[in-house]
């Protein structure tokens, strides 16, 4: 059964309630009006300057300003434009994107027509990670219900803006979410990133205009419209305004979905709401956004989850997933489960990723295996610095800053393996 | 048009063009600007997956690939830089990590990218302890093929190659990470007509061609430019010569003829030139009606006897002259003084056709067609007709493709006649109506030029030398020239004083000889070339 949030906001507030899933439940909720008010009362210019001035950064991990990329879109064009709706969610970690698809629906449509509407959009496309077969079907059914009730169509709402909106299901590889990557694999060809220039607003999906956006940035957007840029940026942090939903796991009591203004500091939501590591055991490290997200131990979890916070710790707010190690935890065998993850799904189209990413791997298990030696971690960090920066996409760095991390925080376990020749904590095994 | 500045020095450079595509444009990549480079390829589209040609611009924050990033005026590029330096070395390390390092035994050392820039930018000593990931050694991708699994780098050259030149498509990288290998689809090999190049795009020695791998390593290897004599395209090629013996041919990059491509088939006519059917003695008819060897010398005196006998008797209004257009400019143009000389009117050549596509390969099955026909030789129709209507008693013939079935169709019509002379580099049929045949020899053994299906004029030189007597059909011409008396005729033949002489005397050749045809050749003066 799917885990409601323990707290909610503005997004998720009415997830616990079944009505709120059907469309006639989202509309008595208020439900369609702001995307209405945008295109009955608003110019696209001014809904691009109302989500500009809002502040709103991407929720899919780089944190990139909504309204500045939906500003990118050629208004002069004889192509067509599209929407692409990020809904991958393959983050390690990261499962907030799903509940938006199974519970809010109809709140992600309302995003994605003002959205649209924004851009000049006439049709998006939502990328749903092949593994989320209910959240895919639920979206499905709330789409069929907008067509049905005249959100979506020829005639949206009768103001002539045409707007279709498509399901596509990935097959499961994690570079399908970078936006590149993934407007390959809709396009039917292999999950590989382009190379920029040209960038997705120039040359998107099918070589047209495209915009991608993660499914909880269109979320926070009809929120937006209703409530104005001034209420948005009365939540959150100055520089990261408004709600974020944070899905914590690993060690703690009470794992799950959290929805909190950003800039609410991890140790509160680690300890005061997921309850802290249970049995009595303490914190060892705490990933802060997702596993491509520098690992923070213990001793610096006092941080507001922001990016202007975490920049100054070397780490970033990533997707929001929360993963939290208690002391039991052998940070070798993180970085054997984490190089792992990053070898297995790296496309192979970059030197430095192709072969980097197996490199750490091998170097990282032998360390667990205990056939490390002392030069090796010297090594782990040179490759990933290697990694760092040079590739195509993101991934590489993905891959890099773990490992950076965790040699930052936790070399003392790396070293502990090398002299003792082999793992010093019990359950160990390599991948 | 923007301004940027390389390494300090300043260049103008076509808009819209990316940094490395500027450089090259300008003549100056790999030429001056060393920018290393795997994956991006001239004539292909760019792929930015290697990452090695990195480069510093001013006002980025991180190294930008030169590949990709357009030029913008003002631009201000670092090649040479601690941070350029720095990455390149990542890069190398990185594609050395799962390399088998088998240069003793592959076929590519000495001419592979990655032991050049390995032993550039890259560091002397590994750093793996683990082992490298073991693939296969020998897959046959298709007939002309062979694949080392282990050494591929994963550039992509080779998959767009087919994706993009000859549109067949037959290549893909199956599987992801470190784990992906080139392929080709279940029952469908690597078959082309052009499928050899991507053993010359390939930088490093993962695909060979089946026919070359292994003959030789590369370093005993001379380049001789030359020009495919396969079609009247003249594709620009590299022999590779050693031993005096031609071991391959590689396409030479010429964009206003071939790219960097060549034909397989092209490719593979090295093969002519080293045949077991080339004619290797001169040979007379004798009393007895049959062929008997001479020196090529008694050859030519039994030629010119015969033919003086026949002016004499009838007039040099029966002897007919068929122009080879394998020859080159230089042999054609002697062969029309020698007919002008001797009063002898009927002269064409024979341009056998054949099946042409829409990349490189065209009809005309000749390196030197247009050339003839600029000369003056025309369509050997003409000669063919006077030829049935009785009105020719001597054929003089370079080549044998007038046998071919698109004109003769064998020797009909010549074994009546009084005297047939054929200067020819292979044997063929024409020899059993021969009177007198004396050896040639083919481009590749000869210096002279040819002139392709556009008009281009184009240098050949001698790469190797016949291991029989055999001469160019220009030196042979000439000293029948002297044998025969004709005025201007001294028996010598210098092939830059008759390429002067050539351009001298026919306006489409003007300001064209072997030392000014330079090595990208140079358009006929005046269009009176056509395919």
């Amino acid at each position: 059964m799917l885990s409601i949030p323990y707290v909610t906001g503005y997004l998720t507030e009415h997830f616990g309630d079944d009505e709120f899933t059907q469309i006639g439940g989202y509309e008595k909720r208020g439900g369609y009006r702001a995307a209405r008010k945008a295109m009955k009362e608003m110019t696209p210019a001014e809904v691009i300057d109302l989500v500009k001035s809002s502040g709103l950064q991407g929720r899919g991990g780089a944190g990139f300003l909504t309204g500045l990329k939906w500003s990118f879109m050629p208004v002069e064009t004889d192509k067509p434009k599209y929407l692409v709706c990020n809904a991958d969610e393959s983050e390690p970690g990261s499962f907030k994107d799903r509940i938006l698809l199974e519970r809010g629906g109809h709140q992600l449509i309302e995003g994605l027509l003002i959205a649209a509407w924004a851009t000049g959009s006439e049709k998006t496309f939502v990328y749903v990670r092949g593994e989320y077969g209910f959240p895919a079907r639920q979206l499905q059914r709330c789409i069929d219900e907008a067509y049905a009730r005249g959100y979506l169509g020829k005639n949206v709402m009768k103001t002539g803006f045409r707007h279709d909106i498509v399901v596509q299901r990935g097959a499961g590889a994690y570079i399908c979410g970078e936006e590149t990557g993934l407007l390959e694999s809709l396009e039917g060809k292999k999950g590989q990133p382009r190379k920029k220039p040209p960038f997705p607003a120039q040359y998107g999906a099918f070589g047209m205009p495209s915009t991608v956006n993660n499914v909880e940035t269109f979320c926070h957007v009809p929120h937006i419209v209703k409530n104005g840029a001034e209420w948005f940026r009365s939540i959150g942090t100055e520089k990261s305004p408004g709600n974020a939903i944070f899905g914590v796991s690993g060690h703690v009591v009470r794992p799950g979905l959290y929805e909190f203004p950003l800039g609410t500091r991890l140790d509160e939501i680690v300890f005061e709401h997921a309850g802290g590591v249970p049995d009595g055991r303490k914190v060892k490290g705490v990933i802060p956004g997702g596993m491509s997200m520098p690992i923070l131990p213990a001793g610096q979890l006092d941080v507001p989850l922001a990016n202007e916070f975490l920049r100054e710790r070397k780490t970033m707010l990533g997707t929001g997933g929360i993963m939290v190690m208690d002391e039991t935890t052998c940070m070798v065998r993180v970085a054997c489960v984490i190089t792992y993850f990053f070898r297995d799904e790296s496309c192979g189209q970059c030197t430095q990723c192709r072969e980097g990413t197996g490199w750490l791997n091998k170097i990282a298990n032998r360390i667990e295996r205990g056939a490390g030696h002392a030069e090796d971690l010297d090594i782990l960090g040179d490759v990933a610095g290697k990694m760092e920066g040079r590739t195509i996409c993101a991934f590489a760095d993905a891959a890099a800053w773990p490992v950076q991390g965790l040699l930052r925080h936790f070399r003392g376990d790396f070293e502990e393996h090398v002299r003792q020749k082999k793992c010093p904590f019990t359950q160990s095994f390599e991948l | 048009m923007p301004r940027i500045t390389v390494d300090g020095v300043e260049l103008e450079v076509p808009a819209g063009r990316t940094i490395l595509q500027a450089l090259d444009d300008a003549g100056l990549l790999m030429n001056g600007v060393d920018i290393p480079h795997y994956c991006w390829h001239p004539k292909l589209s760019i792929d930015g997956s290697c990452r090695l040609c990195q480069v510093e611009v001013e006002g980025a924050p991180k190294l930008q690939i030169a590949c990709n990033t357009p030029v913008q005026d003002g631009m201000v590029i670092r090649t040479a830089s601690e941070q350029v330096r720095t990455a390149r070395e990542g890069v190398m390390e990185l594609l050395l990590v799962n390399h088998p390092l088998d240069c003793p035994i592959c076929d590519q050392a000495g001419e592979c990218k990655l032991q050049d820039y390995a032993f550039e930018y890259g560091v002397t000593q590994s750093r793996t302890r683990e082992p490298r990931r073991a693939l296969k050694k020998h897959v046959a991708l298709g007939p002309t093929i062979v694949f080392d699994q282990e050494r591929c780098i994963l550039c992509r050259r080779c998959v767009r190659f087919c994706r993009e030149i000859p549109q067949t498509g037959e290549l893909a990288v199956i599987g992801r990470g470190d784990r992906s290998v080139i392929e080709t689809f279940p029952g469908a090999p690597l078959e082309n007509d052009y499928s050899m190049n991507v053993a010359d795009i390939c930088p490093v020695g993962a695909l060979t061609t089946r026919d070359f791998r292994f003959k030789i390593r590369s370093w005993f290897l001379q380049d001789v430019p030359g020009v495919c004599t396969g079609c009247a395209r003249g594709c620009n090629i590299s022999l590779s010569v050693a031993n005096n013996k031609v071991y391959r041919y590689l396409p030479r990059r010429n964009d206003a003829v071939n790219d960097t491509w060549i034909c397989d088939a092209g490719r593979d006519s090295y093969r002519e030139i080293g045949a077991r059917d080339r004619l290797k003695h001169a040979s007379v008819r004798g009393e007895n009606g049959v062929l008997e060897t001479v020196s090529t010398d008694f050859a030519i005196q039994e030629a010119a006897r015969r033919l003086a006998r026949i002016a004499a008797a009838k007039g040099a209004g029966v002897i007919a002259g068929i122009a080879s257009p394998h020859a080159t400019n230089e042999d054609l143009f002697t062969f029309r003084r020698l007919l002008e000389a001797l009063g002898a009117e009927t002269r064409g050549v024979a341009v056998v056709r054949g099946a042409s596509d829409a990349l490189l390969v065209v009809e005309e099955k000749a390196a030197n067609a247009a050339g003839a026909r600029a000369i003056g030789f025309g369509d050997a129709a003409a000669v063919l007709d006077r030829l049935r209507s009785g009105a020719v008693d001597a054929l003089i013939a370079l080549g044998h493709d007038i046998a071919h079935e698109q004109f003769l169709g064998g020797t009909q019509g010549l074994e009546k006649l009084d005297t047939v002379v054929v200067l020819d580099s292979h044997v063929s049929e024409l020899q059993r109506v021969a009177h007198v045949l004396v050896p040639t020899r083919v481009a590749a053994e000869k210096h002279g030029t040819l002139t392709n299906c556009a008009g281009r004029v184009q240098r050949v030189r001698a790469a190797v030398e016949p291991a029989w007597e055999a001469h160019g059909e220009g030196e042979i011409l000439a000293r029948l020239g002297a044998a025969l008396g004709l005025g201007g005729f001294d028996g010598r033949f210098d092939v830059r004083e008759v390429g002067k002489a050539l351009s001298a005397s026919l306006p489409a050749f003007e300001g064209i000889d072997l030392e000014t045809v330079g090595a990208a050749g140079r358009p006929l003066a005046t269009a009176g070339a056509s395919g």
